[in-house]
């Protein structure tokens, strides 16, 4: 069965048993939408929040959910809104500057109990860090979860020439900040 | 691009043992503490301007009918009490025995107006000098 038929068959519960069509989906997607909250937010305690913050709100908004948006969009965006929500909160509540949140949140990996990369895989995820946020939404979705720039598009209603455009750019950023440290 | 190349991809976060089964548990015991309340509020937020058309409406369709009903009726003769019978069958009104109302009733003549002839019109408006055409501009 494909993604759209089976996501099909989740959201035809949510009018006729919401409570079945909820679970089916939340079994379905939690670990796909925590990486994607993980990857943005880095602290699994902040993964954590936002990704159930993110189901609560799909729960309440699940009777307005319209078809023509697929099921996985409208996870994404919803995902994406809630990690860049917890990004800001950070930024404002923390004492440390807004420059230095990156080099905070790459201090943070570095010998944490969830941090399971090598110096490689720590590397990249410092040069992510000192992305732009939008060009990291996009590396990241585009790297790790190989998303298509039609859904990416949709995620992040910005059009497909100026996400390949935000890509080629973070790529080439990765590979100067890889190459000099 | 080969340096990124040399990199495997993989995903390099850890979650603690059991995570997904355990916040998956917390998430849907959330929403069903959470479903009530939301399906109260979202009933009427959701209905709220409908209920609101349909009440308009249906006032509007009232008071027509019961305008019409009651301004439209060119039979004199039609009772009172039928008329407010199709308005509201329940209503006080039929209580009361028409009948006996209408033999209670004076009915006065219908008072006679002054005997005026014609010529006598015809002088007074020529009196006020007013014309006939200025009348029937006014009609």
């Amino acid at each position: 069965m494909s993604i759209i038929s089976a996501d099909d068959n989740i959201s035809g519960f949510f009018k006729t048993d919401p409570e079945k069509g909820f679970r089916l989906l939340v079994e379905k997607y939690s670990q796909k939408l925590y990486w994607h909250i993980r990857r943005l937010v880095i602290l699994h305690e902040d993964a954590d929040d936002a990704l159930q913050n993110t189901f609560i709100n799909v729960w309440k908004s699940i009777g307005n959910f319209r078809s023509e948006s697929t099921l996985y969009t409208w996870l994404y965006t919803i995902a994406t809104n809630e990690a860049l929500a917890l990004i800001n909160k950070r930024k404002r509540n923390s004492s440390v500057s807004i420059d230095g949140l990156e080099s905070y949140f790459a201090s943070s990996m570095e010998g944490s109990t969830w941090f399971d990369g090598d110096a490689a895989e720590m590397k990249l995820q410092n040069a992510v860090l000192l992305l732009p946020e939008k060009q990291r939404i996009v590396f990241n979705l585009k790297y790790y979860d190989d998303m298509p720039y039609e859904e990416m598009s949709r995620v992040l209603n910005t059009s497909e020439g100026a996400l390949k455009a935000s890509y080629h750019h973070a790529v080439k950023k990765v590979e100067s900040y890889l190459l000099n440290n | 691009m080969n340096k990124l190349n040399e990199i495997p991809g993989k995903n390099p976060f850890k979650v603690p043992d059991n995570y997904f089964e355990e916040v998956n548990r917390k998430i849907i015991s959330e929403a069903a503490r959470t479903d009530h309340d939301i399906k109260k509020v979202s009933f009427l937020s959701r209905y709220r301007n409908n209920l609101l058309i349909a009440a308009s409406v249906t006032g509007f369709i009232l008071l027509t009918y019961t305008g019409i009903k009651v301004f439209s009726h060119s039979d004199r003769n039609t009772k009172v009490s039928e008329i407010l019978n199709d308005i509201n069958p329940d209503s006080f009104m039929n209580d009361i025995d028409i009948s006996s109302l209408e033999s209670e009733t004076t009915i006065l003549p219908p008072q006679a107006g002054p005997d005026v002839s014609k010529k006598e019109i015809i002088d007074y408006l020529l009196l006020e000098n007013i014309e006939l055409s200025d009348i029937y501009e006014q009609l």
